[in-house]
């Protein structure tokens, strides 16, 4: 079974891009979407998508609020 | 701010009473980006240096910069005594000497165009999207959208359907961007009026707090959505917005 942090990589490498081209992925854990630049339309998207993949409920804010794409999977394991 | 290559990168766009919304052009050029970067202080440096691609990296040194020099103008202040404090949804508002400065301003930006709006007083909120066919519309329609959004949405085809997606989302944008909510906001809680769906200025009010009455005008057009909101009543966007 994949790690969140896996299923988070893959999410991201699927779904979300800068600038019309992929997000390059594995992305540090340690950074955040804010550092990867992702627009405000596509948080919320990417909200979205992470709570059908994990059935969890999770706002756009909070997306951006975790200072860390570590912190958002210990965030989803905590509340899935 | 130099402008180098002698043209000017940035220039005002709109106003709406005693609001601006100036236009930041964000087409890569290292020039520009050099001389942003001096505007910058250290704490935005360690941010900027944060970002992980050119793009993002870019927008944020332009605007930022352009920001800095039109607050500094409007305020009489150097660009060393201007700093930025943040509201707990994230908003920025300016501080000069630990006291939150005498203006109201919001910046926004997407692909290669930025837009930032400022005035003496009056909370205001400005979004601007560049169109982006490719993106998964579907996706967040079911998201962020209120049923007769949706049913206004499913009606069009094409760029008709694109054109009113982006202008929806900028209207509801501004909004929570002008409340300082933010995202805490839930967009598909309140739906933009009939009437602004249709025209280019109107006044709105969210569910939770029908007594407060805010102005939307929509300044976007065939490059681009964008939407500036205004508190209604306040000094802020005068009597023609």
């Amino acid at each position: 079974m994949p790690s969140t942090a896996d299923r988070l990589q893959n999410l991201i490498a699927e779904n979300l891009e800068v600038d019309g081209k992929p997000v390059s992925t594995p992305v540090d854990m340690n950074s955040s979407l804010t550092a990867i630049g992702v627009a405000s339309m596509d948080v919320v998207a990417f909200a979205r998508l992470i709570q059908q993949e994990f059935s969890v409920q999770l706002a756009p804010e909070q997306c951006t609020e975790l200072a860390t794409l570590t912190q958002l999977a210990e965030f989803i394991d905590a509340n899935s | 701010m130099p402008a180098p290559g002698g043209l000017p990168w940035w220039g005002m766009m709109r106003e709406i009473g005693a609001i601006r919304v100036a236009h930041v052009d964000l087409t890569p050029h290292a020039g520009r980006e050099a001389s942003a970067l001096l505007w910058l202080d250290e704490s935005e440096q360690v941010q900027w240096r944060r970002f992980l691609y050119p793009g993002p990296r870019r927008r944020f040194a332009l605007c930022r910069a352009v920001l800095r020099s039109l607050l500094c103008r409007q305020l009489g202040c150097a660009n060393t005594q201007l700093n930025f404090g943040y509201g707990c949804h994230g908003k920025p508002f300016a501080v000069i000497g630990n006291h939150p400065a005498p203006i109201s301003f919001n910046v926004s930006h997407s692909d290669r165009r930025g837009l930032i709006a400022y005035a003496p007083q009056g909370k205001l909120g400005v979004d601007v999207e560049e169109y982006d066919l490719r993106r998964d519309m579907e996706l967040l329609i079911g998201t962020v959208f209120g049923p007769s959004e949706r049913a206004d949405l499913a009606q069009l085809h094409g760029h008709h359907k694109v054109r009113l997606f982006y202008k929806l989302w900028t209207i509801k944008e501004a909004l929570i961007k002008a409340t300082g909510a933010g995202f805490s906001c839930d967009v598909a809680k309140f739906e933009v009026p009939p009437a602004l769906r249709q025209g280019t200025t109107g006044t709105f009010t969210f569910p939770q707090h029908p007594t407060k009455e805010w102005r939307v005008e929509y300044l976007g057009n065939e490059a681009f959505a964008g939407s500036i909101a205004y508190e209604a009543g306040s000094d802020a966007g005068g009597n023609d917005g």
